[in-house]
């Protein structure tokens, strides 16, 4: 059969202030009908350019240079705007990432799905909101004949790219390009959304192409995969062969930075070293041989091909992986992923101090009306009676959806915020009582690591400056003295002391992060709060962050709170896991048990949500995770909070709130009426506590 | 909706309570008190107290604001000396020509501003972009009356193209009578709100050019009219609803000059009138009317914004 | 939009080593993760380089420039009476010994452009000056309390730009009949009310900031906040914002002249100039009388403007990050 869509040679620039950006370079894809492709990559390896580059949207500057497209055998490439209209919408409909700032907000959504059937059908304007209405219902909305005419921001995250893709489908295309789709969704939104995307395409007969940088949302999902770097193919096959026997370095050095991989073992992640090169001016080789562990002189002087032993299996190397044994120079140990030395000291010992201790901890933010008066109309429960203890050299690392709380949790623990009710103890003193100097003093210990490091750093200030700042603020050292410390933090965190002279904007996402964790340890704090450090990162460039985490937490007894919505890093780098669901704690523990054994039916469904880079366990959980959204913090639901999302709610759970119980493990504790497990005691716990095992 | 208009007018009512006492204190400003500016300097001490007296400034101030509080209640913006006549009826008969002037001038400045800067942002960095946006900065940079006086000495004094004064009715229907006397007066008016617009337009039209929506709808296959008719214009004019309810001082001061360099007899040559006389009760009287329509029109933005705005309305 | 990651600039060999003495290599630089840039520039340079990008605006420093010599330097060299009527010159037409001719009651038309534009500039930038100070503190400090203060606060400001600007004006010109001190006040007295709420908005959002919030979690005070980052990162907003004062402050000027509610004669500005040319419009093409002053202002103002905008530009990081 004749491929649906089939680009050759694809070449895309786009023309900046300061040079012709390359942003794909002779990019040869094929897409066959009612097969899914994957598109994987890191952010600026021409992934979406390539997406753009079909659908004729190409940014301002951008244009296609060279090489053909090909849509049932029609080359679109060259057709004037007119003809590539009658082409968008009809034969191929695309989605994007973020679908609140991509619908028209003052539009409703029916008259926006409308459009595309006006466009491309000869209907009426009833017609095609009939249509509307049809393909609403389609795509899971419920009640869509009441909903056509409400605007996108009446909509929920989940349901808003339920719209969207229902726009894209509106007049069943033969191709649906999803670039990022659930990027901005919640993990349990994202496979209601991934789900819905299949299950469409097999109902419809389309093909997909899925773009995105995530292997997990791939594994599931895709039938063959396209692995693109700086702007070209690295490596092509079906995506089982991509997973059990990949042959480029690169798709290699990939799988082994994922924290995934590793968490069961807990061995080091594996970071490729650097960033990926400029586009302006790429280097003359193979692009990848800067960061390459196996790269030759050849490498460096000679593009290679994109060939491969089997039809199907592409890759562009000339030492493959696999071929370790000839034409390898490459320092072999290197591969081998190192192994952590054990678990972090401190959590072996198990008999620390306990540093911070929270109990019944409660933050309730206003919901006011009226700029005048200020009237409250109500409390968002963002924090509801939480207790829960670590001990020193432990990592707690809270999950849950976004509007969960671990956020706030995080501010509380830091003084951002003050606690409604409730306390935080740490080390033995009450925080919320001390006040003035001996607070600015007890601050010292308890420092943050911010999820955007370029926000929280001030775009005036030299790196040297802001790190310095908080030792000005605690009058630590003399001037020079404090520059001392500057230069061996730098150090530390593997940066030049050169840096310090430069100023925020002149680093690289990965070296900001570094220089946030250099802030939060200037001071030598004993707890570190780290909120959502690395989920602005790239793979490689995340698994550099978590290994400098975990090695100064070895090297230095770091205490930390690490919050992510992410399990696979939360499980690889925390001795233990807080689950959190609207304001509770509904089960906490040791990372394994937690992840391994989980209690409560919230846990199963996350981990069961969140995608594994591994299609075998991905096609196997088909039709798991979480049903519906995350009702408003504001009225919570009765009794148990996750009652109306759960599988096994009857009637005592919106009556009764479960209590904590105790579970199989140390310190395993989950609040659920009917656990997946049956609980050891059935006395109350109170307050969880987070220690070694 | 109906919350947020309650809010916005409670809001304009604490507005308006500081308004009059901003304005009673202007009274107060005046070297030696508001009598003395009545009466002028040779008036001596007697005449001075007795008109205290009359009119209630030696009273706490409080007790004034009250009055005059009442007074303005009551529809009462004061009595002019100067002119032998209340305040009011100035108003009546003066505010209607003006009414015609602004009108006129913001509808043409409307009619030219908004589609030549949609225009520019479709055209962005072309020359026409570039030459247009040199109008719109001299525009900005000249002096109302200085244009009015240029249109006057090229089209009326050198080419006797059109009257160099405005209609001088005492009527709205002598002053449409004459429509040929009027087409100056609106031009020059109309200048610098045109500025205003197509700036304002531009830049709205280029932000939400790049807004995502914008992809999206052109995935959909719709074509550049489409997206920037139908998608982007709604989105940009939201933004000028309110740019035009907070431009009624601007309308005010140009409505000033305008009807000075024109002759034209409406309340801002009356306005200038009582400057010269130093008619305090007049000036005082307009003054509020201006802000009054200030706040009025502010208000009518907020609903004009919220109309179009579905974000406001469904909250 | 499309995701595109800004590439870095790599010049390799401009990248410094740990110590003053070594340099790294790109590859020892790749290992750190370390993308070789140029040398530090601050925020400051890099505004003045966007800036210095925009010939419109540079043309227009240019000018003010020249406003500025012209007018304060001008009259040592040409030397005029402005103090003295002189019925002889009276209305004279441009001659090589009154280069712009003479005015209805007789001195130089040219020397009166300069000793007007003193008067027009001192007082357009001081009252943009005062205001600016004025509003910044107020906004700033509404800002920064907030709550019920910031909101009496700001319903105080509304009530101010609810008055139409002008007409206060003309009522406070007519009450103290400005001398060009006077002027000053009585123009800021009015324009601080938009600067406030300006940098009120301003300060509100900066509060918010990551980095601000930073300096809670060390332990910094509020004060240190507000010195340290709110102001430094909200002076550019300032500085534009200051930038179009000045052209307004001309501009209201100049009308209030027109009006002959200006400065009081002798003394001039560019604004009063023209409204004893106006006189003379309609009786003949006394063309010196008109042009010159007009131009004055408009060349000035749009030249602040220019500049204003350029800056504006300049400061946008959105902008420098391209």
């Amino acid at each position: 059969m004749a491929p649906l869509l089939e680009i050759n040679n694809l070449q895309t620039h786009i023309q900046l202030r300061q040079g012709v950006v390359r942003a794909v370079d002779g990019v040869s894809i094929h897409v066959e009908p009612g097969e899914t492709l994957g598109v994987v990559g890191e952010s600026g390896c021409g992934k979406t350019m390539t997406a753009l580059s079909i659908m004729g949207l190409l940014p301002t500057g951008g244009s296609i240079v060279g090489g053909s497209i090909k849509m049932s055998g029609r080359e679109i490439s060259a057709l004037d705007a007119g003809d590539m209209r009658k082409i968008r919408g009809d034969e191929i409909g695309m989605i994007f990432q973020d679908p609140l700032t991509s619908l028209n907000p003052t539009m409703t959504v029916g008259k926006q799905i409308a459009e595309a059937v006006l466009l491309h059908r000869e209907v009426t304007h009833a017609q095609a909101m009939d249509r509307a209405v049809e393909v609403l219902d389609l795509v899971g909305l419920p009640q869509a004949r009441e909903r056509v005419g409400e605007y996108p921001h009446q909509f929920s995250g989940g349901m808003r790219q339920r719209v969207m893709i229902a726009m894209a489908l509106a007049c069943e295309p033969k191709l649906l390009i999803a670039d990022e789709p659930t990027t901005a969704l919640d993990v349990t939104i994202q496979k209601q959304i991934l789900e819905l995307i299949d299950d469409l395409r097999q109902r419809l007969g389309m093909s997909v192409i899925l773009v995105t940088h995530d292997l997990g949302v791939i594994a599931g999902r895709a039938d063959r995969v396209v692995v693109m770097y700086a702007g070209k193919i690295a490596e092509t096959t079906d995506t089982g062969s991509l997973f059990s026997n990949p042959r480029h370095p690169y798709s290699e050095a990939l799988f082994h930075a994922l924290p995934e991989k590793a968490a069961e073992n807990r061995e080091r992640l594996y970071s490729i070293p650097g960033i990926p090169p400029d586009l302006t001016n790429p280097p003359a080789g193979c692009r990848f041989a800067p960061r390459c562990r196996y790269v030759t002189d050849r490498c460096r002087e000679e593009q290679p091909p994109l060939a491969g032993e089997e039809p199907g299996h592409l890759f562009a190397c000339f030492h493959p992986v696999g071929e370790a044994e000839h034409g390898r120079t490459g320092t072999v140990s290197a591969h081998m992923p190192e192994q952590a030395p054990g678990p972090a000291p401190s959590q072996a010992d198990g008999a620390g101090e306990v540093l911070l201790s929270v109990e019944n901890l409660v933050k309730n933010f206003p919901v006011t009306k009226g700029v005048v008066l200020q009237r409250r109309v109500g409390w968002v429960s963002a924090v509801a009676d939480i207790s829960f203890s670590i001990r020193r050299g432990a990592t707690l690392g809270l999950v849950g959806e976004s509007g969960c709380g671990k956020t706030t949790i995080g501010r509380l623990v830091v003084g951002l915020d003050k606690p409604t009710s409730g306390s935080i103890n740490f080390a033995g003193k009450d925080l919320a009582k001390s006040s003035g100097r001996q607070y600015r003093r007890e601050r010292q210990d308890i420092q943050l690591m911010f999820q955007d490091a370029y926000a929280s750093l001030d775009p005036r200030m030299r790196a040297g400056t802001v790190l310095r700042e908080p030792l000005a603020v605690q009058r630590i050292g003399s001037r020079s003295e404090q520059q001392r410390r500057v230069g061996e933090l730098l150090d530390q965190v593997g940066l030049p002391r050169s840096a310090a002279e430069r100023y925020p904007h002149e680093f690289s996402g990965g070296q900001r992060q570094r220089l946030g964790f250099a802030r939060a340890l200037i001071l030598s704090p004993q707890l570190i709060v780290a909120d959502e450090p690395v989920s602005a990162l790239d793979v490689s460039i995340q698994a550099q962050i978590l290994n400098l985490m975990r090695d100064l937490q070895r090297e230095l007894g770091l205490t930390y709170l690490f919050i992510s919505h992410d399990l696979a890093v939360v499980r690889y780098l925390s001795s233990h896991i807080g689950v959190m669901y609207l304001g509770k704690l509904v089960e906490v523990g040791l990372a394994d048990e937690v992840y391994l054994r989980p209690a409560h039916p919230y846990t199963r469904g996350l981990i069961d949500s969140a995608p594994v880079p591994d299609p075998e366990t991905e096609l196997a959980k088909v039709k798991a995770g979480i049903v519906g959204e995350l009702p408003s913090a504001i009225n919570p639901p009765s009794g148990c909070r996750f009652r109306t999302r759960c599988p096994l709610a009857e009637e005592i759970c919106a009556e009764v709130e479960p209590p904590l119980r105790s579970f199989p493990g140390t310190g395993h504790l989950a609040a659920c009426h009917f656990p997946l497990q049956s609980p050891m005691q059935t006395e109350t716990i109170t307050a969880a506590e987070v220690a070694g095992p | 909706m109906i919350g947020y208009l309650i809010r916005r007018i409670l809001q304009a009512i604490l507005v308006t309570f500081f308004v009059s006492v901003i304005t009673l204190l202007l009274v107060h400003l005046f070297p030696g008190g508001p009598i003395r500016a009545l009466l002028g300097p040779r008036a001596n001490a007697t005449e001075v107290a007795y008109y205290n007296h009359l009119y209630g400034y030696n009273k706490p101030i409080y007790v004034q604001y009250i009055k005059y509080v009442g007074q303005l209640l009551h529809g009462n913006l004061g009595y002019s000396v100067k002119l032998n006549q209340t305040v009011t009826s100035e108003i009546a008969s003066d505010l209607p020509k003006t009414v015609v002037l602004v009108f006129l001038g913001t509808a043409v400045s409307l009619i030219f501003g908004i589609p030549l800067g949609v225009y520019q942002a479709v055209k962005r960095y072309t020359v026409t972009d570039y030459v247009l946006t040199g109008v719109s900065f001299l525009g900005y940079a000249t002096p109302t009356f200085f244009f009015a006086l240029l249109l006057v000495e090229w089209f009326a004094v050198d080419t006797h193209l059109f009257p160099a004064f405005a209609p001088q009715g005492t009527t709205i229907g002598a002053v449409l009578s004459d429509p040929q006397a009027l087409v100056l007066p609106v031009i020059a008016y109309a200048f610098l709100l045109y500025a205003l617009w197509s700036r304002y337009m531009r830049s709205s039209v280029m932000d939400n050019l790049v807004q995502d929506y914008v992809r999206t709808a052109r995935a959909k296959g719709a074509s550049e009219r489409r997206v920037l008719w139908v998608h982007v214009f709604r989105n940009s004019l939201i933004s000028i609803v309110t740019l035009l309810g907070l431009s009624l001082p601007t309308l005010v001061a140009g409505a000033i000059f305008i009807e000075v360099v024109f002759n034209y007899p409406g309340m801002g040559l009356a306005f200038f009138q009582a400057a010269q006389n130093v008619d305090l009760q007049t000036l005082l009287g307009f003054t509020l009317l201006g802000t009054a329509a200030t706040i009025i029109g502010n208000l009518l933005a907020d609903v004009g914004y919220a109309v179009l705005d579905p974000r406001v309305r469904y909250s | 939009m499309a995701m595109i990651t800004p590439p870095a600039d790599v010049p390799p060999e401009a990248l410094q080593g740990p110590d003053a003495g070594g340099v790294l290599t790109a590859t020892e630089a790749a290992k750190l993760g370390v993308e070789p840039t140029q040398k530090p520039r601050g925020m400051l340079r890099r505004s003045w380089e966007v800036f210095a990008e925009n010939k419109l605006a540079l043309a227009s420093l240019g000018i003010v420039l020249f406003m500025v010599l012209f007018t304060f330097v001008g009259p040592l060299i040409y030397h005029t009476n402005q103090v003295n009527t002189n019925l002889a010159t009276y209305l004279c037409k441009p001659s090589a010994k009154h280069l712009l001719g003479c005015n209805e009651v007789g001195y130089d038309e040219l020397g009166r452009l300069m000793v007007g534009g003193q008067t027009s500039l001192e007082v357009g930038v001081a009252a943009a000056v005062v205001a600016v100070m004025i509003g910044t503190l107020y906004g700033a400090i509404s800002g920064f309390i907030g709550g019920a203060v910031d909101s009496l606060m700001m319903r105080i400001v509304d009530a101010g730009l609810a008055i139409p600007y002008i007409m206060v004006i003309i009522i406070l010109s007519v009450i103290y009949h400005p001398n060009p001190a006077i002027m000053i006040l009585i123009i800021a007295a009015f324009y601080w009310l938009g600067v406030a709420r300006l940098v009120r908005g301003e300060t509100l959002t900066l509060r918010t900031r990551e980095y601000v919030q930073a300096v809670k979690v060390v332990g910094g005070s509020g004060l240190r906040a507000v010195i340290r980052h709110v102001v430094p990162n909200a002076i550019g907003t300032i500085i534009v914002q200051a930038t179009f004062a000045v052209a307004d402050s001309i501009l209201i000027l100049s009308g209030l002249g027109f009006l002959g509610l200006g400065i009081t004669a002798p003394a001039t500005d560019w604004g009063s100039m023209l409204s004893g040319g106006l006189t003379y419009l309609q009786g003949g093409n006394y063309w010196w009388l008109i042009y010159p002053p007009g131009i004055a202002i408009i060349l000035t103002c749009i030249a602040f403007n220019f500049i204003g905008d350029a800056l504006r530009d300049a400061f946008e990081t959105r902008l420098q990050r391209r």
